[in-house]
């Protein structure tokens, strides 16, 4: 058996898990993210329907782009033993073409159950002034060390049911 | 301009309500998988090295966690969603395709204004190359509420995504708020 590359144990209150960087963001960008996913949503990629009709400041990065930020983020601070269990954020500000994206995660809380470490982290992503943009926080799942691996697919458990995310900040 | 008159009466229908099925017109396929992680920005092997995802624990080539709610686009015979823009030069282009009720009716309301109130999300699976996603969404919770600027509507969408042969992917609740 392979030695886990991250563990509860390893893990402590306060502790920056992880960092993520993207950017600087351009049209381009946001354009290939809205043709992956199909949005034709013109505020995305059509500059004077977003400034003119809609009154933006630029092109609008897509908040379903910004999702998966976070869940990278969580997912390679978790590492390849870990597992994203659960995640909530809620946007509070736009981001626009030009804009850098970096994303960040600190841990709040530890708990070990059943055998499996719970850690809840912080999560935002900022933009180049500093701003939170978008801000929640996430579940990852860890092993402990010398215990069982985290299970894949992932199980809910009743013994998690007390296992929640914090009340928004 | 007074504020629109919803009432208890007019969001009731809505509470519970669960749509039926929606199958994704596709199967998840390498080269979606390429362009997606592409557009994401994640050079994770896993997401394109056959031998080290087969080697890990998903087995097989698979995509990212929040993949599934993006697998739905529009089928090989589904209606172009940028004809509107003959008809109307100031449509949005979205066709009316949101991304957010996943099969059930949208909400009819005379609110105007509509806003993402932030999403809570449960991962169970990663979606793998060759299989299909299905989901289903329910009005889990249909409220007005008083705020300081006036009465809104509040919304919340439970959506489950599971494979074709059920299993578990993802629950996405998404809060949505209008005004």
């Amino acid at each position: 058996m392979s030695v886990p590359k991250l563990c509860i144990d390893d893990v402590t209150i306060g502790q920056k898990l992880g960092t993520i960087d993207k950017g600087v963001m351009t049209t381009s960008h946001i354009m290939r993210w809205s043709a992956a996913v199909e949005n034709w949503h013109r505020i995305h990629y059509d500059h004077p329907f977003a400034t003119g009709h809609d009154k933006l400041p630029n092109v609008l990065i897509n908040g379903s782009w910004k999702q998966h930020v976070l869940v990278q983020l969580v997912k390679d601070s978790l590492g390849p033993d870990g597992w994203l269990w659960k995640i909530k954020f809620r946007y509070k500000k736009m981001d626009v073409a030009g804009d850098t994206i970096r994303g960040a995660a600190e841990v709040v809380a530890k708990e070990t159950v059943d055998g499996l470490g719970f850690v809840t982290l912080r999560v935002a992503l900022t933009d180049q002034n500093g701003a939170v943009s978008t801000a929640g926080y996430a579940i990852g799942v860890l092993p402990t060390r010398g215990g069982p691996p985290v299970p894949y697919p992932f199980v809910r458990k009743s013994e998690y049911d007390a296992i929640r995310l914090p009340a928004d900040d | 301009m007074d504020p629109p008159q919803v009432t208890e009466a007019d969001i009731a229908k809505y509470r519970g309500m669960v749509g039926a099925p929606l199958v994704a017109p596709t199967l998840l396929e390498p080269d979606t998988l390429r362009r997606f992680v592409h557009a994401i920005m994640d050079g994770d092997a896993l997401y394109h090295d056959v031998a080290k995802a087969k080697s890990s624990k998903f087995g097989a080539l698979a995509a990212p966690p929040l993949y599934p709610v993006h697998a739905f686009r529009r089928a090989p015979d589904g209606a172009d969603p940028l004809e509107m823009l003959h008809a109307d030069p100031d449509a949005d282009g979205s066709g009316g395709s949101d991304g957010m009720f996943f099969g059930l009716p949208p909400i009819e309301t005379a609110f105007k204004r509509l806003l993402n109130g932030g999403n809570e999300i449960e991962f169970y699976r990663n979606l793998a190359v060759g299989e299909r996603c299905v989901a289903r969404a329910r009005y889990a919770n249909v409220n007005l509420k008083q705020g300081k600027s006036g009465t809104m509507l509040l919304v919340d969408v439970e959506t489950e995504f599971r494979t074709e042969a059920g299993e578990l992917l993802l629950i996405n609740r998404q809060t949505l708020i209008w005004r």
